[in-house]
C-alpha cells in the first residue's frame, strides 16, 4: 500500500501492484496520476511516504545500488543530456552495474552494448553525438541503454515518445518477447491502442490509486476508459482504431 | 587520434615549463638553464650559485605552482560541470572561487600563515566549502540545477563575497602591508611564490585528483539526469555532494597560492571537450594539462611584459576568458549546445 505526496498534493495513495516474471504490464491514467511517481518509487529513486517495494521479497531502498541497478533497468520520460556523448558511449554507460571502479570495458560489456544497439535497430547512428539525433533515435538509444543493463525487470516511462510508428511498435514487440523470455516489464504509456494488444494486465492509476488491474480487454472497459479517462470509447470503425502489426 | 591528444599535451607542457624557466626580464637565460639542468650529468660546467638560486628557488616554484593550479582550476571546473549537468557552472562562476578568496584574505590579514602554512589554504577551502554548499541550497531544486538558478546564485553568491572581501581588506587598511598583499594576491599573481606553496598546491592537486579519479564514470552517468543515474547504480546526490567537495578542494589550495584566477575553470572544460569528446576518462587528463598548459603561458606573458606594467596573472586569464565566455554565451542564445 504505497503512499506519495509530493508538495501539497498527495500523488499516490495506496497504491499494490506487482510485477511478475514473464509480465508485460502497461501503466496508464491521466496526466498528473502519478505513473511517473510510482516509477520512481519502485525503483527507489524516492521514498515513499508509506508502504513500501520489494524486489526478489526485499525492500528495494536496502539493495546496495549497484546489485539494484543489474536487477532493475529505467527508462525515464527525458532523457535530454548536456554534453556531446555519441549513442554509443551512452550505451555503454549501462554496463556500469557490472563493473568495478577501475575497471575497463571487458568484452561482455562491448557484446551487451553491440546486442542493445542491435535490438533497438540503433546501431547505424550509434557513433554520432547524441545531440544529432532526432528525438524518437535519443529515445532508442535511452531504451539501448537500459537494455544493456541486461537486467531482469524493465522500467519503461513513455518509451515510445517521439518513435515513428514502425520503430513504436518494434520496442512494443521486442517489449513482448523480453516478457516471454522471462523479464518483467512494466511500460507507462499513454499509447493504449498501441500496447493493450501485447500486454498481459493494464493497470489504471486514478485518484492516487491503482483503481483498475485486470487484463486488458477487461480493463479497457467503456465503463473503465470513462471513468479514469473521461471519455468516452466506440466500437472500433472501420478506419480506427487499426491494428498495427510489423 | 584522441587517445593521443594527452601526450602531445605532456610534451606541449614540458616545453611551456622549460620556456617559463629560462625566459625572462632579466637573466639567467635559456643556455644557463641547460648549464643547470645537465650541471649534474658531468656534461656541463656547474652555474654559479646566484643562477641557481634563482632556477631552483625562484623560478621552479612559480612553474608548478603555475602546472598544478592550472592543472587543479580546469578539473574543478570539468568536474563541476559534469556535477550539475550544466557548462556553465565553474568555480568562479558560482562563486566558490569567490568564497576561496574571502577566506584566504581572512587568513592572510590575519597573518595566520606565519602559525602554519596550511592555515592560509585550510581558511581558503572553508570559504569555498561554504559558499558552494550555500549553490547547493539556493540553486537547486530536486537536485537538478538550471543555467538561471546557477548564474543567479553565482552572481548573488560573487557579489556578497567580493564584498566581504572588500571589507576585510578595508578593515586591514591601517596595516599597509597586509592590505596590499591582500590586494595583489586578489588579482592572482605568482611573485614570490616558494616551495611551500608549491608542495601545498601540488600536494592539494595529487590529494583531491586521487579522490576523483575513481569516480570517473559516475561523472559521465551523472551527466544523465538523476532517476537515469540512480538507476544505473549511482546514488546521484551523494556522488555530487562527494565529487564537488573534491572541486572545493582543487580551487581552495589553487587560490590559496595563487590568488583570483579568472576563467581557467570555466573556458578550458569546453576546449577538451572540443578536442577528446564529454567522457571523462579521457576528458580530465586533457583538461588538467590545457589547464597546466595555459596557466604557464599566461604567466609567462606576466613576466616578459614590461615591468612598469605590473601585469596580474588573472588579469591575463580574465582578459583571455571573457570573450569566450561571451563567445558561449552568444552560443546558447543561438540555441546551440555548450
Amino acid at each position: 500500500m504505497l503512499s506519495k505526496q509530493l508538495g501539497q498534493k498527495t500523488v499516490l495513495h495506496g497504491v499494490t501492484m506487482q510485477v511478475a516474471p514473464g509480465e508485460l504490464v502497461l501503466l496508464a491514467g491521466r496526466n498528473g496520476a502519478g505513473k511517473s511517481t510510482l516509477l520512481r518509487c519502485l525503483i527507489g529513486a524516492i521514498e515513499p511516504d508509506a508502504g513500501g517495494v520489494q524486489l526478489d521479497g526485499k525492500p528495494i531502498l536496502s539493495w546496495q545500488p549497484k546489485a539494484r541497478a543489474r536487477e532493475v533497468a529505467f527508462v525515464p520520460q527525458d532523457t535530454e543530456v548536456p554534453f556531446e556523448f555519441t549513442g554509443r558511449e551512452l550505451v555503454t554507460m549501462g554496463r556500469h552495474p557490472h563493473r568495478g571502479r577501475s575497471e575497463t570495458l571487458r568484452a561482455e560489456d562491448v557484446a551487451a552494448v553491440a546486442r542493445a544497439l542491435q535490438l533497438l535497430d540503433a546501431e547505424a547512428f550509434s557513433e554520432r553525438s547524441v545531440i544529432t539525433l532526432s528525438g524518437g533515435e535519443q529515445r532508442r538509444i535511452a531504451v539501448a541503454r537500459a537494455l544493456a543493463t541486461e537486467a531482469r525487470l524493465l522500467l519503461l516511462d513513455e518509451p515510445t515518445n517521439n518513435l515513428d510508428l514502425e520503430h513504436a511498435l518494434q520496442l512494443v514487440v521486442l517489449l513482448r518477447r523480453l516478457a516471454d523470455e522471462g523479464h518483467g516489464v512494466l511500460v507507462a504509456s499513454h499509447d493504449l491502442n498501441l500496447f493493450a494488444p501485447h500486454c498481459d494486465r493494464v493497470v489504471l492509476l486514478h485518484n492516487g490509486r491503482a483503481d483498475v488491474d485486470q487484463p486488458p480487454e477487461e480493463a479497457l472497459s467503456r465503463q473503465n476508459v470513462e471513468r479514469v479517462f473521461g471519455v468516452r470509447s466506440h466500437q472500433p470503425t472501420k478506419f480506427f482504431p487499426r491494428e498495427f502489426r510489423l | 587520434m584522441k587517445r593521443k591528444l594527452p601526450f602531445f599535451l605532456v610534451a606541449v607542457l614540458v616545453g611551456v615549463a622549460v620556456l617559463h624557466l629560462s625566459f625572462s626580464r632579466v637573466s639567467p637565460g635559456f643556455s644557463t638553464l641547460l648549464e643547470w639542468m645537465f650541471a649534474w650529468t658531468g656534461a656541463t660546467d656547474a652555474v654559479t650559485e646566484p643562477d641557481q638560486f634563482v632556477f631552483a628557488s625562484i623560478r621552479t616554484p612559480r612553474m608548478l605552482v603555475a602546472v598544478f593550479g592550472g592543472a587543479a582550476l580546469a578539473l574543478a571546473g570539468t568536474v563541476m560541470q559534469a556535477s550539475f549537468r550544466n557548462p556553465l557552472a565553474s568555480p568562479d562562476i558560482i562563486g566558490t572561487a569567490a568564497g576561496a578568496a574571502f577566506g584566504g584574505a581572512v587568513a592572510i590579514v590575519n597573518d595566520w600563515s606565519q602559525v602554519s602554512v596550511l592555515f592560509t589554504p585550510l581558511a581558503a577551502l572553508v570559504g569555498a566549502v561554504g559558499v558552494t554548499s550555500l549553490v547547493f541550497v539556493l540553486a537547486g531544486s530536486h537536485g537538478r540545477f538550471s543555467v538561471t538558478n546557477l548564474l543567479l546564485a553565482g552572481v548573488a553568491l560573487n557579489t556578497l563575497f567580493g564584498a566581504l572581501t572588500s571589507f576585510v581588506v578595508t578593515m586591514a587598511l591601517s596595516n599597509y602591508l597586509a592590505s596590499s598583499e591582500v590586494l595583489f594576491w586578489l588579482m592572482g599573481g605568482l611573485d614570490n611564490r616558494t616551495w611551500d606553496h608549491a608542495l601545498i598546491t601540488a600536494g592539494g592537486f595529487v590529494l583531491f585528483t586521487m579522490m576523483v579519479l575513481p569516480r570517473v564514470r559516475e561523472l559521465d552517468l551523472l551527466t544523465l539526469r538523476d532517476d537515469s543515474a540512480h538507476s544505473l547504480g549511482v546514488d546521484a546526490a551523494k556522488a555530487r555532494r562527494y565529487l564537488v567537495w573534491c572541486a572545493c578542494g582543487l580551487t581552495a589550495t589553487t587560490v590559496a597560492n595563487s590568488g583570483g584566477i579568472a576563467f581557467v575553470g570555466l573556458i578550458v572544460p569546453h576546449l577538451a571537450r572540443l578536442m577528446v569528446g564529454p567522457a571523462h576518462r579521457l576528458l580530465l587528463p586533457t583538461a588538467a594539462l590545457l589547464g597546466a598548459i595555459l596557466m604557464v603561458v599566461s604567466d609567462l606573458g606576466c613576466r616578459v611584459a614590461p615591468a612598469h606594467w605590473n601585469l596580474r596573472l588573472g588579469v591575463v586569464t580574465a582578459i583571455a576568458g571573457a570573450p569566450y565566455f561571451l563567445y558561449l554565451l552568444a552560443r546558447q542564445r543561438r540555441g546551440e549546445q555548450l
